[in-house]
């Protein structure tokens, strides 16, 4: 919308003539429109009913045996459900609000049954056409209920699995600080490894969901790739907006306590050298407010991500896949943990940071968890889901963007694929992700 | 404003947007209410089963009845009916049975609570009509093919090559007889045996003949059974498993008896698919006559199993009045609708009992005819005689 108002600077009056220009293409849809639906039958019939399809969104298990079976019409056209079935054998059931659904609609159907915890079960529904859908759950577990005491405990996982990690990881922010620069490259590079990788898992477990629990019809896979590029350019063109203001208003004195910093006592360095002698006042004013921009941005991708991942975690154990174990926990535990070195990575070399603003940016990337673990574990959305772990990539993958060109900014001339600590720190850091990954 | 501020800002803007797109997106419900205010009751049919009210729909194949009107078959009809034919006597006075047989392909009914399929029928439903002659009868059937396909009728039993329905496939429009004598005794399926096989056969192309012996066998309320089932989406499984025809129906409607009758079921497996099916009854035993081609019981049992096309004859009486079940046990299809329930009530009404039954040789066919008639304009025949 910005870039838009940008353009009309150079914009003229819009004549009536341009207006009816513009206009005509949407008359004629509607005439054809009008036309076809009036027409319907004539035009184009077709005697083949269309094949229906139901999407068993979500099976819940209640405590006073209970099976609720969340079910959408995502076939082209209206459908009846006729029975309902637990394991292939048909079970009296109730349809709310009713048995016949208009196209997306949705419903619940209610099964009673004495179901035993953690055997799979098989919940079929079969409709008009005696077409029957099923949903396989592999392991049966009640619902949580959003009491006090379930909410707390999804608090609890999100604050081991969200908060404490990043927490522990913001703690390396003075070792980084005191890196040369090669060992800093090597770990801006990691940083940018770890990330990439959060960005792939987000990517492929968002489309696992769309693929297990989400019918074609929402074109969920698609979707996928559009929030999340959607995102990026989004985040791109704000973080640019942002250094560009933040740019202007910076003073002088900023400058002086840069050259204060690390970087002037650090051994000679190709990179380093020949970012000093190329820095003018305005770049290095740039230089000292994108770590900070970066390291934001960082907080609020990995923040986004982690909802994601606080969304899928108490979908999780609403739909009885994960058992909840103090392993697990512990798992992700050790996989988040390098995210708080992402968020300090590119700060290390710029002015010293307020403790409290590392903890805000702690709280930034982590609290989201909890908020994830209870939207999940209390009210599953798959579409949700699947939307925020998209925006959660399309975000990480713009703070590598800002990571490289930062990189590539202060690395100079030489390049970044020039520079084998570069290498092998972005192929550590995503190797690093890969083995904590293994112990979820 | 700071620009980590904005970032924050932004990062939240984008979320509630994007959060609040997609719930709308995803709990947009357009479903009509069918029943606002009305309460449902449903659950509660075995004991630790909650009882439950909702507003909507109930799906429930075991309390639910279909309208007679647009179901395959109205199974307490079929049950103790049986189709004589019209008689009359050849020159050598042999008694001849005539029965019009109408083969039908297009018509999509009911089979089970909600559930709509395309079935193939013998004058129009699942079974078809149940035959029945003495040993040494002519039996002498018109047959027309009203469906779109080539059919025919293959009788179990002894009959020459050409009356087998086999090589001889009838075409859409046609007409055949097929005249055969009436022998052995016992109890016989017919059904289409056109190629494919299976397809015609689980589509509902089929039914029971049934042989008397010379002399009667005793007196006895009859009734047939035919087992079968329903693949309605296709995949070479069965998703319904019935007796006569509809999943479930005699747990609705009990088949009511007398205390101390005999009862005689002519049992018959069709089911398609599954190699095997059965036969249990509650808190009795019966004697089992094996193809019901001899009058000394095989076995006195409570379970019988059958391969595709075997069938028998049961006897049995209950000692004690009450509600007692039968179904296949293989509990599966029992699962899935072959289950039923017989009503033993004080032996009052014997005399209807007697009425609609073989030893008075009175005649009560129901064709389907307003189907045929409005397609055809042909009335099947084999009214009372």
């Amino acid at each position: 919308m910005e870039i838009e108002e940008g353009n009309t600077s150079n914009t003229h009056k819009i004549s009536k003539r341009t207006i009816l220009f513009g206009v005509i293409p949407f008359i004629v849809i509607g005439a054809m429109i009008v036309l076809l639906l009036n027409s319907s039958g004539i035009l184009f019939q077709s005697s083949i009913k269309p094949l229906p399809e139901i999407s068993i969104e979500k099976v819940e298990f209640s405590d006073n045996n209970m099976i609720v079976a969340f079910v959408r019409n995502t076939g082209p056209s209206e459908i009846t459900i006729a029975q309902a079935d637990v394991n292939d054998r048909i079970y009296p059931a109730a349809v709310e609000p009713g048995r016949t659904l208009t196209r997306l609609a949705d419903a619940k159907v209610i099964i009673p049954y004495v179901w035993n915890t953690g055997e799979p079960y098989g919940i079929g529904i079969t409709t008009d056409d005696g077409t029957r859908f099923d949903k396989l759950v592999n392991s049966a577990a009640a619902a949580p209920r959003p009491t006090v005491g379930q909410a707390s405990t999804f608090a609890l996982i999100g604050t081991y699995v969200g908060i404490i990690p990043v927490m522990m990881g913001l703690v390396w922010y003075p070792f980084i600080r005191r890196l040369s620069p090669n060992k800093y490259n090597f770990f801006l590079s990691l940083t940018a490894g770890l990330l990439v990788f959060l960005g792939i898992d987000a990517l492929l477990e968002s489309n696992e969901i769309a693929v297990d629990n989400l019918a074609p019809a929402f074109n969920a896979q698609i979707l996928i790739i559009m929030v999340a590029i959607v995102t990026l350019i989004t985040l791109l063109y704000v973080s640019q907006r942002l250094i560009q203001r933040a740019s202007k208003r910076s003073k002088p004195d900023v400058d002086i306590e840069y050259k204060k910093g690390n970087l002037s006592n650090s051994e000679p360095d190709l990179g380093t050298r020949d970012m000093k002698s190329t820095s003018t006042s305005f770049q290095q004013q740039q230089l000292l407010i994108r770590p900070i921009a970066i390291s934001m941005m960082i907080s609020i991708g990995i923040g986004l991500h982690n909802f994601g991942e606080g969304l899928a975690i108490g979908a999780a154990v609403l739909l009885g896949e994960v058992a909840l174990s103090s392993f697990l926990i512990l798992g992700f535990t050790l996989h988040n943990t390098t995210e708080g070195l992402a968020i300090v990575a590119p700060m290390a070399k710029s002015r010293r940071i307020p403790v409290a603003k590392l903890i805000i940016m702690g709280l930034i990337a982590g609290g989201p968890t909890i908020l994830g673990a209870w939207i999940g574990g209390f009210l599953y959305s798959p579409i949700a889901t699947v939307i925020f772990l998209s925006i959660g990539a399309g975000a990480i993958f713009q703070v590598v963007y800002s990571i490289g060109s930062w990189m590539h900014h202060t690395n100079g001339s030489r390049g970044l694929l020039n520079n084998q600590w570069i290498i092998i720190g972005f192929a550590f850091g995503m190797f690093i992700m890969y083995l904590t990954g293994l112990l979820v | 404003m700071s620009y980590p501020q904005i970032a924050v800002l932004f990062g939240i803007a984008i979320s509630i947007i994007v959060f609040a797109f997609s719930t709308a997106v995803y709990s947009k419900s357009s479903v009509s209410d069918q029943n606002s205010s009305k309460l449902n009751t449903f659950g509660g049919h075995t004991p630790g089963y909650p009882t439950l009210q909702t507003t909507g729909d109930v799906l429930d194949p075991t309390s639910l009845v279909i309208n007679p009107k647009i179901a395959v078959v109205d199974p307490m009809k079929y049950l103790r009916e049986f189709n004589y034919g019209k008689l009359s006597t050849s020159s050598n006075a042999t008694v001849i049975r005539d029965f019009t047989m109408i083969a039908s392909d297009q018509l999509t009914k009911e089979v089970s609570p909600g559930v709509f399929y395309n079935v193939w029928t013998f004058n129009g439903t699942i079974p078809g009509p149940t035959l029945r002659a003495t040993e040494g009868d002519t039996i002498r059937i018109t047959f027309v093919n009203n469906g779109s396909k080539f059919h025919s009728i293959h009788f179990h039993g002894i009959h020459p090559s050409e009356m087998d329905g086999v090589f001889e496939g009838i075409a859409p429009g046609g007409k055949f007889t097929y005249q055969f004598t009436a022998e052995p005794f016992g109890v016989f399926p017919y059904h289409c045996h056109m190629q494919p096989l299976e397809e015609h056969i689980t589509h509902g192309l089929y039914g029971a003949l049934i042989i008397d012996p010379k002399t009667p066998r005793a007196s006895a309320d009859e009734m047939v059974m035919l087992m079968n089932g329903y693949d309605t989406d296709f995949d070479t499984e069965n998703n319904f498993y019935t007796v006569n025809g509809i999943p479930y129906y005699y747990m609705h409607h009990p088949i009511q008896i007398d205390k101390n009758r005999l009862i005689r079921i002519y049992l018959l497996n069709m089911l398609e698919f599954d190699p095997l099916n059965n036969f249990h009854l509650h808190a009795n035993m019966f004697n089992f006559y094996k193809t019901g081609t001899k009058l000394i019981p095989d076995e006195y049992t409570d379970i019988v199993t059958m391969n595709q096309a075997e069938r028998g004859t049961l006897e049995f009486s209950y000692k004690y009045p009450g509600k007692y079940m039968f179904h296949a046990h293989k509990t599966e299809f029992a699962e899935k609708g072959w289950t039923g329930l017989f009503l033993v009530k004080e032996g009052t009404n014997q005399s209807i009992n007697e009425n609609l039954n073989v030893t008075s040789i009175r005649n009560i066919t129901n064709y389907s005819t307003t189907d045929f008639n409005k397609t055809t304009g042909l009335v099947p025949t084999g009214g009372v005689n």
